[in-house]
């Protein structure tokens, strides 16, 4: 059987999703047996980027305008797309900048601001169709694999499609949020992780970013009562996945 | 009149991050025979963190780095504690020594395996090794498993944005059985450190010689700790907190990466050669033995080497670690932080050399300003000045070979260009 045809790209980010694929999940060498890596800068000097793909992985958040017209060539020659890791799937931490007026957060760090090139920080599927979301901050080692083999074996990927409290309770973990007024994002937050943060005596800070339908509004409301200030409701709020709807009530609620 | 040479590495591969190597002999008039043009976009870290709060910084910083992200995380705690007065105990810092010495084993196996090793084994990338150097990749497979777990068990939850890692200290301490079982583990891996040593010894690499100041921290005692002088090979010493008036960086139009240089005398090279060259008395007994086996003469002038470096400094992390966690049996702490208002800095080692992170924040401990260096902002200048000189090196010899030699010397650095940017 032809080995499926892998694409990997780069947007804005730490690379770590990409060094999750080649160095630190467990099935490496299975991983990267099963595909030829046809593109994949961080892996290999062969290939280009015209593709075609079987399926394309995309890692970071979209913060230049080349980065969409790439990405959007990429989708046009490639099977499958999936956004991997949260820059990718939600903005992720990059997209804090969204909250900052652009000039003002650029001039922050640059003096001569006309070689500068940023946009509004924005996930994957804001600029094209995706076919799944690999989740994690960094990707998890389970939904890379099982979007992967899912995929190529032509099903649908079945990930975590419920919040982080879910994780907890299967883990028998006290609640944090209950028991020691931590302001614990996991109940909005998309589970994967397996419940690491309250597991570890610490809130969740939603790194695998929102799950579907959450009602952020009510934890908001939530962490008011708890005496949390507002505006350390809005930073837990958009600490990762501001641009996205899910979130976005919950920093809009109490921002000064 | 030397050949006229254009050569443009679009997009060099096998790095962290985005560059492109430009080539020109002549040089255009007003400019330099080799550009590094780092087309990586900026990513702001140090325009929103203004306004986050103490206790979600490190967990910001992190993303910086898929591959050194515990040094991001601890230099930032490291400088909000300066900042806010807090004073960690011992038993963090010996478990945070243990974090940062077992990535930095981590980030060095990945960059000599997946990204350097390829060039010498005639071969485009990582992938390309997996059915005919099986040995190579499950050496490797092997002591990743040993060094990243014990990054995630000291850490917290996972080795790649760690979980319990905070101001003040950890969340949780890790039990002591635990701790004695990962350094059985470090012990098991032992031969195969040494052995990398031996492999990359073998790598054949251009005779680069060139004079420059190498920068490293200096520890009060071992050969690495997450805090010192920040010194150089020139007789720079300074504190931490006196970075700024040692150490300045400028926009340069090509890059959104900053250029750092030693005020007043220019270049500098930071990372494993420049520990090495600066901290060589402090190597343990084995590293001592890997190097003197190898071939490494210290002080060492040649970048390339600084691979064989990052060799021998894998041998003396897994010693480190294993001599760290002798009879370790953490009590369990709990951080006590207390919000104030101040200033504080912090150098850390990173594995591809000096970081530096410094804030600013209220008496809520909310950030109003940052400022950072990664190791990539002080090698910029190194690595321009030394391709220059390769370029002129092998000057008569095939195209092909002078951009095969310019993308092994930029990898030899372990350039990280998304933190350099960030």
């Amino acid at each position: 059987m032809k080995k499926p045809r892998l694409g990997i790209f780069k947007y804005s980010c730490c690379a770590g999703c990409q060094f999750q694929l080649i160095f630190f999940q467990r099935k490496v060498a299975e991983l990267l047996g099963a595909v030829e890596v046809v593109y994949g800068r961080m892996e290999t000097d062969a290939g280009t980027p015209e593709g075609p793909f079987d399926l394309a992985l995309i890692e970071g958040t979209i913060t230049e305008s080349w980065q969409a017209d790439e990405l959007k060539h990429v989708r046009n020659v490639s099977g499958f797309l999936v956004p991997i890791g949260s820059c990718a799937t939600n903005g992720g931490i990059p997209a804090i900048k969204n909250l900052v007026n652009e000039r003002e957060v650029e001039a922050r760090v640059y003096r001569d601001l006309s070689t500068v090139h940023s946009v509004r920080a924005s996930p994957v599927d804001h600029y094209v169709r995706v076919d799944a979301y690999a989740r994690g901050c960094p990707v998890g080692e389970a939904e890379v694999l099982e979007v992967v083999s899912g995929l190529l074996l032509g099903r649908r990927p079945d990930t975590a499609a419920y919040a982080v409290c879910v994780e907890c309770k299967m883990r028998g973990n006290t609640c944090v949020l209950v028991s020691d007024n931590l302001p614990c994002m996991g109940p909005v937050t998309n589970a994967g992780c397996g419940a690491l943060c309250p597991s570890n005596g610490r809130a969740c800070y939603a790194c695998w970013g929102p799950m579907e339908k959450p009602n952020a509004p009510a934890l908001a409301r939530q962490f008011r009562l708890m005496g949390q200030p507002p505006d350390e409701i809005a930073r837990r709020f958009s600490e990762f996945g501001y641009p996205t709807h899910e979130f976005q009530p919950g920093v809009e609620l109490y921002r000064e | 009149m030397p050949t006229r040479r254009k050569i443009d590495v679009g997009y060099l591969a096998r790095v962290e991050g985005e560059t492109a190597i430009e080539v020109r002999v002549p040089a255009p008039r007003g400019g330099e025979t080799v550009r590094l043009r780092i087309f990586e976009p900026p990513r702001f870290f140090e325009g929103f963190l203004v306004g986050r709060r103490y206790d979600e910084v490190g967990d910001i910083v992190s993303r910086i780095c898929g591959i050194c992200p515990v040094s991001h995380m601890l230099t930032a705690i490291r400088a909000l504690e300066n900042a806010m007065g807090i004073e960690p105990s011992e038993q963090t810092r010996r478990l945070r020594l243990i974090e940062t010495t077992s990535q930095v084993a981590a980030s060095h196996l990945v960059h000599l395996y997946a990204l350097v090793m390829p060039d010498h084994l005639s071969l485009a990338g990582f992938p390309e090794m997996l059915p005919a150097h099986g040995e190579h990749v499950a050496r490797l497979l092997r002591m990743r498993e040993a060094v990243n777990d014990l990054t995630a068990l000291v850490g917290g939850g996972r080795p790649l944005h760690p979980i319990g890692t905070v101001v003040g200290g950890f969340t949780r301490v890790p039990p002591a059985a635990e701790l004695a079982g990962a350094r059985e583990r470090l012990i098991a891996i032992r031969p195969d450190a040494r052995e990398l040593v031996r492999t990359v010894a073998r790598f054949q690499t251009p005779q680069l010689e060139r004079d420059r100041e190498f920068v490293a921290l200096r520890p009060a005692e071992r050969y690495s700790d997450n805090v010192g002088i920040v010194a150089s090979t020139a007789g720079l010493a300074v504190a931490e907190s006196e970075y700024r008036t040692a150490i300045g960086e400028e926009q340069v139009p090509y890059a959104m990466t900053k250029r750092a240089t030693l005020r007043g005398r220019g270049a500098m090279m930071v990372g494993a050669l420049a520990r090495m060259n600066l901290n060589a008395d402090r190597l343990s007994a084995p590293a001592r033995d890997a190097a003197g086996e190898a071939g490494l003469a210290l002080p060492d002038r040649n970048p390339f080497h600084n691979n064989l470096a990052q060799a021998v400094e894998v041998v003396q992390a897994v010693e480190d670690c294993i001599e760290l966690l002798e009879g370790l049996s953490p009590r369990p702490e709990r951080p006590a932080v207390q919000p104030a208002a101040g200033e504080g800095a912090a150098a850390t080692e990173a594995p591809r050399g000096l970081l530096y992170h410094s804030y600013a924040v209220n008496r809520k401990g909310v950030v109003e300003r940052a400022d950072i260096a990664t190791p990539t902002v002080h090698n910029f200048l190194s690595m321009e000045e030394d391709l220059r000189a390769l370029v002129a090196l092998l000057e008569d010899r095939p195209a092909a070979e002078i951009r095969l030699a310019c993308e092994m010397l930029v990898r030899a650095y372990d350039p990280c260009f998304s933190c350099s940017v960030h």
